[in-house]
This record gives structure tokens, sequence and C-alpha cells, in this order.
């Protein structure tokens, strides 16, 4: 065991004599994703635009004259080997700041290792409440917390809709069902009634009973939180069924991908759904950063990406201000961030319980001539919403 | 009642007979499969979900309907159940083994290498095909100006069940009136009699499974215009076929016909009046409640009526 722990701290000491000299010039980053798991899509999705974004920063001339090489490493969605990446990195690699990482539990794994070996870490996508909200001195998230991802919703619902009433329609999964609660606790800080609260099992072909019950009450506002396969499948049956409300919402996922539009056709025009960024955004370099990626993987990419791309875009700006690039510095540079990215504008803020948060208004999209169209908030808008929505009745 | 409550009711009635005729015809093809061979077809679902995929890709490919692939995916996935029963399941069907059932998990491990190779070809992405015709919808209101209540009756859905009804109507003509309709009746009933009368009873469970295969095929063209397509969405199917061949007592036709109805409308009747989260709950309910209290099922309710007249 002795000679085995001596030979590998041999070769440690080689790479460690090596590395320096072909990589004078170079910035070595490396960043946890899930690369293998169920969490792979989103892993491959962030990994290709951290590249992305890279590629930018080194052909205009990286960072201080360093070019940013990108290494990843595969934490398979898993938080203890999250953890075990985040203290190879802080303890063998000595890199000074980490970024990455996909889910929550990953990235309270990696928060908890990096408070206590005092290294800023930037969260890029982990949406749990509780991550920013221990003290930690070193923890930045730029995306916001998932308590906030209808917060653009609500204020177009409180300024332009007025709805005294509601009826929430989810599905029965962690995801729903937290989305579902979130609107719930909104709905009677607002003052709206709750008509109707009801989950589907997943794959349920009729939803068309629950809908005429639903139709009965005569809710002001149908919120929905499903996936894109149910999303279509329920807007059209509530086609079918002429039921008509003040608004047809959804939270996100499901409601916010182009293939929503794709399979419900005519039944998802004006329907608007929460979303934290989408590839029309007017923020700068939102539309190149979505083209680019689309060119290169056929598809559009979500906010996961997008956040992904932006993280390093907060990662060069820090790193440029900082004094030098020890942790402490740093740490101390990126609290001091305020700039606009491609995902909007990035500030690491201390209230509302939450330390090191940024804050931002999450968008709403409306389903406008068979395209998603960001509505609200209106200084980001690149359409005018449409309301009121014309009944089911009079649009054919 | 007032008038929301009536017009909440029959449209519930309304979804559920219209979903019932098509879980009926899903739940034929395992019955005749049961009657006949005595064996419960697993890879029931996923034999649905290849008549599904043969149904999308010639809209997408050749832009045939829906519909009009009843035609095409039937008869494939007849020579594909054929071709299932003669060398996949006779064989096994000869073997002496250990478990008495090894022909049902042997049905199992088809629908998984369907299900994957399904995987492997198509990616396990959604998919649906946008049928011009997809919330189309008759409406009371537009046929009857004065009408109290509102209702409205889905295109597709109404199709779908109309082809449903025909399809189960020529099969049960097949039969009661065809001489192999009749040999696959004899054989359900006693295999040795039907047997020694000069059926070829091997012929029959060949041609059976090819029929129950070509039934499912034609349900899963008749679902596409409705749902949505996956490789992995057979199981719930084979749940849902499973059950109706129980309630409708093992093997009989008409059994599985009214089980469907029951089943369907059971379902919306859930959904509408406890909650939708609770409709396959009271799939297993009825279920259980079947087994236990009707172990004949909907079929020897019918044969007592039959015996006290």
């Amino acid at each position: 065991m002795k000679r085995l722990s001596l030979v590998m701290s041999l070769l440690f000491l080689v790479t460690l004599l090596t590395a320096p000299l072909s990589a004078a010039d170079n910035l070595e980053i490396s960043i946890p994703l899930p690369l293998t798991g169920s969490q792979a899509k989103f892993g491959e999705m962030e990994k290709k635009s951290y590249i992305i974004a890279a590629d930018e920063i080194n052909a205009a001339g990286g960072i201080k004259g360093k070019k940013i090489v990108l290494e990843f490493e595969d934490s398979q969605g898993k938080p203890e080997i999250s953890r075990a990446i985040a203290e190879k990195l802080i303890d063998v690699k000595k890199q000074p700041v980490i970024i990455g990482d996909y889910s929550s539990s990953c990235s309270k794994a990696i928060a908890a290792v990096a408070e206590e070996r005092k290294t800023p870490y930037l969260v890029v996508t982990g949406a749990a409440d509780d991550i920013t909200q221990q003290n930690y001195k070193y923890v930045f998230r730029l995306n916001p917390s998932s308590a906030y991802y209808s917060s653009g919703l609500m204020s177009f619902m409180s300024e332009v809709v007025k709805p005294k009433s509601i009826a929430i329609l989810y599905e029965s999964s962690d995801f729903g069902t937290s989305g579902a609660k979130d609107m719930e606790n909104q709905a009677a800080k607002t003052g709206m009634k709750v008509l109707v609260n009801e989950k589907y099992e997943k794959g349920a072909v009729d939803f068309k009973p629950v809908l005429s019950k639903l139709k009965a009450t005569r809710p002001d506002v149908i919120y929905m939180v499903s996936y894109v396969m149910d999303a279509a499948l329920l807007m059209k049956q509530i086609k079918e069924l002429r039921i008509d409300a003040k608004l047809f919402a959804g939270g996100a996922a499901g409601f916010a991908i182009p293939e929503f539009i794709d399979n419900a056709k005519d039944a998802a025009d004006y329907v608007v759904t929460s979303t934290l960024w989408s590839s029309q955004s007017s923020y700068p370099g939102a539309k190149e950063y979505a083209e680019k990626y689309k060119k290169m993987n056929g598809d559009y990419p979500s906010y996961h990406g997008a956040e992904a791309y932006s993280a390093l875009f907060i990662l060069k700006d820090t790193l440029e201000r900082a004094k030098s690039w020890s942790s402490e510095d740093i740490r101390t540079a990126m609290k001091a961030t305020d700039m606009m990215t491609a995902f909007g504008p990035i500030k690491f803020e201390d209230k509302d319980g939450y330390q090191n948060q940024n804050f931002m208004d999450t968008l709403v999209l409306q389903v406008i001539k068979g395209e998603h169209q960001t509505i609200w908030p209106k200084k980001y808008a690149s359409a005018k919403y449409i309301y009121p929505i014309p009944t089911w009745r009079e649009r054919r | 009642m007032t008038s929301v409550a009536i017009e909440v009711f029959l449209q519930t009635l309304i979804a559920g007979l219209l979903l019932g005729g098509l879980y009926a015809l899903i739940g034929l093809g395992m019955t005749l499969i049961m009657g006949v061979m005595k064996i419960i077809n697993l890879a029931h679902g996923e034999l649905m979900m290849v008549g599904m995929y043969i149904a999308y890709w010639m809209f997408v490919l050749f832009n045939i309907d829906p519909y009009l692939s009843v035609f095409i995916a039937t008869p494939i996935l007849f020579f594909l159940g054929i071709a299932l029963q003669k060398f996949l399941i006779n064989p096994v069907l000869k073997v002496e083994a250990i478990l008495p059932e090894n022909q049902v998990i042997l049905t199992v491990g088809i629908g998984m290498v369907l299900a994957n190779l399904a995987t492997i070809f198509f990616t396990s992405d959604y998919r649906s095909t946008p049928v011009s015709y997809a919330t189309n919808a008759f409406y009371l209101s537009d046929y009857w100006k004065a009408s109290p209540i509102e209702l409205s009756l889905s295109v597709p859905w109404s199709v779908s069940f109309i082809l449903a009804v025909i399809i189960t109507i020529s099969l049960w003509f097949f039969l009661a009136r065809t001489d192999t309709g009749k040999s696959i009746r004899a054989t359900a009933q006693d295999t040795d009699a039907a047997l020694l009368m000069g059926v070829n009873v091997k012929l029959m469970r060949v041609v059976t499974f090819g029929i129950g295969s070509g039934l499912v095929g034609a349900a899963g063209c008749l679902f596409l215009p409705i749902y949505y397509l996956f490789p992995s969405l057979g199981g719930q199917f084979t749940l849902i076929a499973f059950v109706i061949t129980i309630l409708g007592g093992l093997g009989s036709t008409i059994g599985a016909i009214i089980g469907g109805l029951i089943l369907g409308v059971f379902e919306s009747m859930t959904a509408t009046y406890i909650g939708m989260g609770w409709a396959p709950v009271g799939r297993f309910v009825i279920f259980v409640v079947c087994l236990i209290f009707l172990p004949g099922g909907v079929a020897s309710l019918l044969k007592r009526k039959k015996l006290g007249k």
C-alpha cells in the first residue's frame, strides 16, 4: 500500500513538473458534468456549449493572453462522484475556481467541498433553493433558484391578466409536483382561487374527463406542468372541448420547446409559458449562440446550454478583473460581477435569504403565429403579447 | 342535477365509451390468443407499437393517412404474428420445461426485443402524426342552436371508434360464419375434441396468433391520430389488454368487448369524479374485484343468464 502511494505521488509529481512546461500559456479548466447516465443528454448539451464559448474566447485572444483548454470530468450525475472530482480539482490540480455540473444534488455536493477548501464555485444549472441559502461565501449561482422560475409569468399575470381563479393540472412526477406546489403558493399569495388541482399519470391517453370537469368550474387561468407530448395532447383536447379561459399557461419544460408547437399545431396558439431563456431572447449574443449551436448539432439548445455558454464568459470576466489568480482574489472579483451575457444580466446579490445569487427576470413566451415569441418582461420582448386571446369559436 | 353537472356527466360518458371501444379492440387480440392457446401474450402492447410505427412511417414517407394504414399494418402484423408463433412459440410449446408457463416468459422476451429494436432503429424520441383533422370536432350547439348544454365529439376519436366497431363486427362474423372461424372456436372450446373432428389444431393456433397480432396492429393505427408514439409504449397497453382479458373472462370475445367498454367508462368516471391521478388505480381495483368476485369475468355472467332462460 505504501509503495503504491509512493508510486502514485511520484506520478503526480512528474505530471505536475511536466504540465507547466507544456501549458505555460494555457489555462486548463476541468468541468464536472454528467456525460453518462440518465442526465447525459443535458451534460452533452452543456459540454458542447462550453466548447463553443471556449472557442470564441480563444479566437478573441483568450483570457489575459492565455488560451482556455477545457477538460471534462464525468460525474455520472452522482453526488459522491461530483464530490470526488471537486476534491481532485482543488487538492491535486490546484484549480483556483470551479464551475459546472448539472443537477442540484451534484452542485450541492461540490458547493460543500468548495466552501470547505475556500475555493470559489460557480453553480451553472442546479436549481434547488437551498444551494445558495447556506451562508456559503465561496458559492455563486448564475441561474435563478427554482422558487423564481415562474416569477416572470406571475408578473405578467398580475399586471396584464389579473386573474381571480386558476386551475392546475400537473404530471405526477417530482418536476410536475414541485411546479404545481409552487404555483399553489403563488396563487395563495396573490389571492387567486385554486378551483381544480389535479395530477395525472404520465402517458395518459384521454384528458377529456378531467378537462370537462375543469370546464364546468370556469377558471380564469389554466396552468399545466407537463412534458412535451402530454402538453400537446392537453392543448389539443382543450381545443376539442372548446374550453375558454383568459389564459392558457404552461410551466416551462414541455410547453417551452419547439416540439410542442409541431405536435399541437394550431391548438398551441396563444399559449404562454414561463422559461429561463429562449433562443429568440433579445440578450446580446443569445441568437448568435443559438444559431451556432443549431448549425453544429441540428437543434436549438434549451436554457441549460445558454447557462453553460454564459458561465465561461462570467469566468473570463472575473479572471480579467481579479488582482491575482488566487482563490481569494477570484472570489472578490466574482462577487463584484455585473455584466450582460447571452443568458441575461448577471449580478451576485445577497437578499431574501440567498447569498451570491443571481436574480433575474424569467421570461414568458407566447405562441404567436406558430412560433415562440418572448413577450415578458417588456424590455426583452421580441413581440407584443396578444391578450385577450380569442375564444375557440372565434378562431375558425 | 344542474345543466352543468349533466354536461360534465355526458361528456365523460362519451369520452369513456370512445376510449372503451378502442380498449376493446386492443383486448380482443389478446383474448383470442388466450382462448385458443391458453397463454397470455405479453408482447401484445409491443406488437401494437410495431403497428403504430408502420402507420407512422407510412404517413411520414408516403403521406398515407394512419386510418388507411390499417390495411397495410394489419397484414404485416398478421404475418409477423404467424412467424413469431411458428418459429419461436411453437418450438417452446413442445419442450418439456420446469416452468409450466415458459411460453408466456418467451412472449415477454419477444416484447423486450421488439421495444429495444425500435429504440435502436427509431431512437427513443416521442413522435406523433400531425394529421390535419387532429383537433376537429362536432359540437352539439352547432346543430341544435338552443341547446342548454355543449357537448363535443372529436372527429379522430369518433372515426377510430367506428373503425374499431367495424373491425370487431367483421371479426365476429369471421368467427361465427366461416369454416376457419368455426375451427378456431372449436379449438378454443376443446382442443382434443377439435382434433378428433379433424380440425388442424396446429394450423389454427398459428392463424389465431396471426389474427390476434393483426387486430392489435389495427388498433395501433387507430390510436396514432389521437395519441403519440415511442418505443417503450407497449407495456401500458399490454396491461390494459390483460385487465380486459381477465374482466371479459379469459377467451370470450363478447366478454372482451363488454370488458373494454366497462374499463373505458370506469376510467373516465374515475378521472372526473375522483381524480385523474386515480384512473390507473381504478383500473386495478376493477382487476382485483373481478378476480375475487367474478373469476369467470363478464362471460360467466352472460352464460348464467342464458342457462337461467
